[in-house]
């Protein structure tokens, strides 16, 4: 890894002036499991100057519930949110799409906050500069996307806009399914974003002088049935080919309210209303829910060899719906 | 917190001069700074448990968090040491492989014995990683069953494939922590 | 495990691995964790570029920074070459992503990485080829310029002088499939180019003392193989030693790190100072040992008894950007074949094509998991036309006492060995094949999307006897014995093994046998564990120096206890006593005083001996997301007598990992047909088996005395890794009812051909 000056931080005030003085040139690390990955390939065009460790800012790894809403700060790590009783009761989707997250040994260090600002796992983009790289793509500035005409297997089916890249947060899928929204500092003040609105496709919604600092999900009364299901090649380690986010509730065999979200298959985590609306209100059966993991993926548009996940993609919607665990 | 807005103080951020670290029970005082001996800002845990204080039992293999050879147990966890920045590891208690043997009777762990008696490993690369990352679940749950035991030696790689011999040499210390 | 019942003192006995202790408490010193004074860390720059002239290179920003201590380019580098055609270690074209440009040493990592940073280097882009059978057209891109259709000679090894069986030709093809009840034309591709993975990456120090003396410590397990490589790289002039110590893991692959060590030689030789040059994982993953790609094109002939009658075809052996063993891996391929399959009539051509992709070379396996990847499939295709079941054709087609092969040499062996017959039934009864195959493309059982298959593969080596083995056994003076043997540990616990053997033929406790390192300077020669040959050959060696050392001991003994009958003496536990009279004995240390003995064993080629592990597997298919989960493998064997039954245990469960039945599941390298780079260059995107998805592993181990040496015994680690893929094609097909011809079989390929996943390309606008 190359040098760089590495601060701690102690509070969020401090962070973000320091952010806005660097400009662009200092970097925020907690739980760092993507950043010294990232600054290990080389392969982005800029180097930071300066690493922010905001591990140290006292305060931000509460999970609480406050009147209407939970509250999830920022340095949560994924092994407290795995190990959560107040998450494992009400808010389960979460529990369970972290427990998916990478190894044992990463979810011990992985903040949540972290976890939704990873950078993209485009292997185009992260080709490490020691064996011939850095590739030159949109993403990083200037070029086209390299995976369109290349090997595009885990590339978006949906929702990409000159680059194809697909948002690898896994946790995001699950909050924006509780229709999270995102506590962004800045130095003008506080705002908020909703989960789903925080990606774009060539990066996210982070001035670069902000901060994420906490995440606040609508207080649920009942839990529902809440499901994550995430398809990869192998059971730990990986990052999704295509996972699925839902929160179905029903009353005597009717579905009453339905959110599904759909990850790794876009730049950014994607809501299917007009799946859900196709479900609320009927019996829950298997054709109706098939008719509903097809709507989902109506806008579907593959790339050359990533038709595949439009059907694992359908798959998923279908079995997250019935509830089934794999 | 409040949720109101704030205006922020321009306070400049500090940077550690000296970390002190407590690895298998010993306390080390390290300054920051480029240098033998020192700790270099952009120093991993992993390079600096092997090359500046000699503890070479952690081995490191991908370098970059999907292997688990680097494990050591920080704080009683299992972490990857080559993921870890050793500037922010200041105060915090680390056990390596080295550290498992009881310092007194110069006596094996009940676990590094195990590993021995079944043969749990075959190049023994990456037999370290994974008897911390065995350690720490012991730790924590010291009667795991064979589903957890694969679990938490999901993130370690073993291209020989000890894994059955690891998973029974873990399993015949399960329950005998208590 | 079975077990014939023999009075061993050791063999057979599961005991604790010799090196355990250390390895357990991380005492282990691997390659990195050795130290050296004034260590200098060597770097290699690499090409951006799959094909392209370097035009100009300019090191000197590099060169002025503060802890550089040289740098070479293919203007400064030594010219040494390897492999064929023989490359240059640096050289002014580069022929794949990741091919040398310049080697940097300086004081730390750091440094050189900042240096690699510094060098400006101007390429000439040059059109670049990926696919094999592209490369071989008329007009393809040419790699080298004496290369035409970038198509290598078989046969020959530059090196060895060695000649190399370039075909299987016997019999009458055509008359073979005039008796054939069934022919079946087509073609199957193991090309997926798989890499091994050790966890421990290639690495290697080098200290040069002028003017022609190089020692090098190495992290491999072939230490006299790896003098022999360098040899005529650096030239007759230079004396070599190799320090061989721990290896973390080699599948094969680290007996080719010649690249590795010549850099670290060359910084070595420019600097004065040791230099260590260790390959990150993503060089280890784009820039050192694949698999090779086969693909064969061939027509098979069957008669309704499972009788093959002919093979015919091509058989494409792509090599990547050169070639170091290729043409060995493809003559002991050939033997292979022969031995899986009984058959009087053959013509299989093979032949290598280069391309600009890093190297192909030695895996685990070695030539003949490659063409059996792609021949079983074949087979089967007959086999169902004529509704055959699978395991009885392959059992049938094993080869026998009495039948013969043509080996890599291109001689033909009389095959001396046991019918594995009983083993295989064995294996098919704990599998409980007969339940569970159903048929050809018929799922052993069905739940809702979840189609169980089985499979079945074969696979069978007479490397078990290759080469040579020689050991020294040393008995001194105060009853203690050190074994002389230039073996290194990588894993098979095969140095705990020699000791095992050498204290059963002098009935000594382990505690009183050491063995010596592996370093050539101070060893006798030994080619080293490969393709099984350590039971056999290794152990050969020692017991016959042991041997050796016993006879000479009782040559001292025996006018001390009053005989000239040597028959008479019996030795346990340092002392020696008569037979006929037992309490006439005397104590080793009395009979040895002021002097050693020394034993000698040497183990020379013996290919009529042929190992045999046959593997069943039963795997789950997703139907509608293509997902595979693999569920239990059994794998038979008879390993004629075991010697360690806990390392033989690792060793058969190592069938999954190193490029081996996962690389019919998710195991592959991508190689980006755009860029030419090599996307999966990591540990996340390049997909190994976790603890966490382990199939259940049944190893079935017969021990039929096989006419090997004094223990029977024939190793087997090497070819685990080799019956199971051509398995995992079959199950796949079977549960799903289709044939799928790809490795691997990955959840697109099944949805594809299931039709599930015929959705065109509609989106990408840039």
């Amino acid at each position: 890894m190359r040098s760089f000056t590495h601060f701690d931080a102690y509070s969020i005030e401090d962070t973000c002036t320091a952010l806005g003085q660097y400009k662009g040139r200092a970097q925020l690390k907690a739980g760092g499991s993507d950043l010294l990955s990232i600054l290990k390939g080389d392969f982005l065009p800029d180097y930071p100057e300066v690493i922010i460790n905001i591990k140290t800012i006292p305060g931000l790894d509460y999970i609480k519930e406050d009147g209407d809403f939970l509250r999830i700060g920022a340095l949560v790590r994924l092994i407290e949110m795995v190990r959560s009783p107040l998450l494992s009761h009400k808010y389960s989707v979460l529990v369970k799409a972290a427990h998916t997250v990478a190894s044992p040994q990463i979810r011990n260090v992985a903040t949540l906050g972290g976890n939704l600002c990873q950078d993209t796992r485009c292997w185009y983009y992260r080709y490490p500069r020691s064996m011939g790289g850095p590739l030159q793509c949109l993403r990083k500035g200037s070029g086209s996307c390299l995976a369109v005409k290349g090997d595009n297997r885990y590339h978006a089916i949906m929702g990409g806009k000159k680059c194809f890249a697909v948002c690898p947060s896994d946790m995001a899928v699950a909050l924006a399914c509780l229709d999270g929204r995102l506590i962004i500092a800045g130095p003008r003040g506080e705002r908020n974003v909703a989960v789903a609105d925080f990606f774009y496709p060539l990066g996210n919604d982070l001035a670069e002088d902000e901060m994420i600092t906490e995440i606040e999900i609508p207080a649920r009364r009942n839990p529902a049935q809440q499901n994550f299901l995430k398809f990869t090649l192998r059971k730990p380690i990986d990052f999704a080919i295509v996972s699925v986010a839902s929160v179905i509730s029903i009353e005597k065999g009717v579905c009453t309210d339905a959110r599904i979200v759909l990850g790794a298959v876009a730049p950014f985590p994607v809501r299917v209303r007009a799946a859900e609306e196709l479900l609320i209100g009927k019996p829950v059966s298997e054709e109706i829910v098939m008719s509903a993991a097809d709507e989902a993926l109506a806008g579907s548009k593959p790339l050359s060899k990533n038709a595949y996940k439009v059907q694992i993609a359908k798959t998923l919607v279908k079995r997250a719906v019935m509830g089934s665990t794999d | 917190m409040t949720r109101q807005e704030k205006k922020f103080s321009g306070s400049a951020l500090e940077g550690k001069h000296h970390i002190n670290l407590t690895v298998n029970g010993q306390l080390y005082e390290l300054a920051i700074g480029t240098g033998a001996g020192k700790v270099n800002p952009s120093d991993t845990l992993s390079f600096t448990l092997r090359e500046t204080l000699g503890l070479t039992g952690t081995k490191v293999s991908c370098d970059s968090g999907a292997c688990g050879g680097c494990t050591v147990i920080m704080d009683g966890r299992a972490v990857l040491s080559c993921m870890l920045l050793s500037i922010e590891c200041d105060e915090k208690e680390i056990t390596t492989i080295e550290g498992l043997k009881n310092p007194k009777t110069g006596e094996l762990d009940p676990l590094q014995q195990s590993f021995i008696d079944h043969t749990a490993f075959q190049c023994g690369f990456c037999t370290p990683g994974m008897i911390m990352s065995s350690k720490a679940l012991l730790n924590d749950n010291p009667s795991p069953t064979e589903e957890e035991v694969k679990e938490a030696l999901s993130g370690n790689f073993c291209r020989c494939i000890s894994h059955y011999q690891i998973v029974r040499a873990v399993m015949a210390v399960s329950g005998k922590g208590k | 495990m079975k077990s014939v019942a023999e009075n061993y003192r050791y063999i057979g006995k599961a005991m604790p691995r010799m090196d355990g202790q250390e390895i357990v408490t991380g005492k282990t010193a691997f390659l990195d964790d050795l130290k050296f004074h004034n260590l200098l860390i060597g770097k290699v720059l690499r090409s951006p570029h799959p094909h392209a002239m370097i035009k100009r290179i300019d090191t000197s920003k590099a060169e002025q920074l503060k802890g550089v201590k040289a740098i070479i380019t293919h203007e400064t580098a030594p010219d040494w070459k390897g492999g064929l055609p023989p490359i240059r270690l640096l050289d002014r074209k580069v022929r794949y992503v990741g091919d040398v440009v310049a080697l940097i040493a300086a004081e730390t990592e750091r440094i050189a990485d900042q240096a690699k940073r510094l060098i400006n280097v101007e390429y000439e882009i040059l059109p670049a080829v990926f696919d094999d059978y592209e490369a071989m057209k008329p007009g393809a891109i040419q790699l080298y310029d004496d290369l035409p259709g970038n198509i290598l000679p078989l046969g020959s090894d530059e090196i060895s002088g060695a000649t190399w069986a370039t075909e299987i030709v016997t019999g009458d093809v055509e008359k073979g499939f005039a008796e054939a009840d069934a022919i079946i034309e087509g073609g199957f591709a193991y090309d997926n180019i798989p890499n091994p993975i050790s966890i421990e990456s290639p690495a290697a120090v080098a200290l040069w003392e002028e003017p022609d003396k190089v020692t090098l410590w190495v992290s491999n397990h072939k230490v006299w193989n790896n003098k022999r490589l360098l040899s005529p790289i650096f030239g007759d002039k230079v004396q070599i030693r190799i320090i061989g110590g721990a290896c973390g893991g080699s599948y094969g692959a680290k007996a080719m790190s010649w690249q590795v060590q010549c850099y670290a030689a060359a910084l070595s030789k420019a600097t004065g100072q040791p230099v260590k040059v260790i390959f990150s994982k993503e060089e280890q993953l784009g820039c050192f040992i694949l698999r090779p790609a086969t693909r064969l094109n061939a027509k098979v002939g069957m008669q309704k008894d499972g009788t093959v009658t002919a093979v015919a075809g091509s058989w494409l052996v792509g090599t990547g950007y050169y070639s170091r063993t290729t043409q060995i891996q493809i003559a002991v391929g050939c033997g292979e074949a022969m031995i899986a399959v009984r058959c009087n009539n053959w013509n299989v051509k093979p032949s290598i094509v280069c391309t600009n992709r890093n190297a192909s070379g030695i895996v685990r396996g070695f030539g003949g998991q490659e063409l059996k990847c792609a021949l079983i499939p074949l087979l089967s295709l007959a086999m169902e036309k004529l509704s055959l079941d699978p395991f009885e054709v392959l059992k049938k087609n094993f080869v026998k006492p009495g039948d013969g092969y043509f080996w890599r040499n291109a001689a033909w062996y009389n095959y001396r060995g046991i019918d594995y017959s009983r083993a295989m039934d064995e294996g098919a009864k704990t599998f409980g094949w007969k339940e569970k195959w159903k048929g050809w493309l018929k799922p052993t059982a069905v739940e809702g999307t979840k189609h169980i298959g089985v499979g079945v593969g074969v696979h069978g080596n007479a490397d078990v006897g290759e080469d040579m083995s020689e050991a020294y056994v040393r008995i001194d003076n105060d009853g203690r014995v050190v074994v002389i043997s230039g073996l290194t540990e990588h894993g098979t616990g095969q140095r705990s093994n020699v000791v095992k053997a050498v204290a059963e033929v002098l009935q000594l406790p382990l505690e009183f046998i050491s063995i010596t390192p592996g370093d050539t300077l101070v060893t006798p020669v030994e080619w080293g564990p490969a393709g099984s040959r350590g039971t056999y050959a290794i152990l050969g060696a020692a017991i016959s120096a042991a041997d050796d050392a016993k006879k000479k001991l009782f040559q001292l003994a025996a006018p001390m206890l009053g005989t000239d009958n040597f028959e008479d003496l019996e030795t346990a536990d340092g002392i020696i006593w008569l037979k006929s009279d037992p309490e006439k004995r005397i104590d080793w240390k009395k009979v040895l005083k002021f002097r050693t003995v020394i034993g000698h064993g040497r183990f020379d080629e013996d290919f009529s001996l042929s190992n045999c592990m046959m593997s069943f597997v039963e795997l789950q298919v997703d139907t509608e997301t293509g997902k595979i989960d693999l569920l239990r493998v059994v794998n038979a064997t008879d390993v004629g007598k075991v010697i360690d039954p806990h390392g033989l245990e690792g060793q058969l469960n190592g069938c999954l990992g190193s490029a081996g039945i996962d690389s019919a599941i998710f195991e592959e390298t991508i190689l980006d047909p755009t860029t030419g780079c090599i996307l999966n260059t990591n540990l996340i995107d390049y997909k190994w088996r976790t603890s966490a998805e382990l199939p259940v592993i049944e190893n079935v181990v017969l021990e039929t005395p096989i006419d090997s040496h004094r223990f029977h015994a024939l190793g087997i680690g090497e070819i685990s890794t080799s019956p199971g893929p051509s398995a995992v094609l079959m199950a796949a097909s079977n549960a799903i009812g289709q044939w799928l011809h790809e490795y691997p079989v990955t959840p697109e390929r099944v949805l594809k051909t299931l039709g599930k996943s015929m959705e065109k390309k509609q989106g990408g606008s840039l």
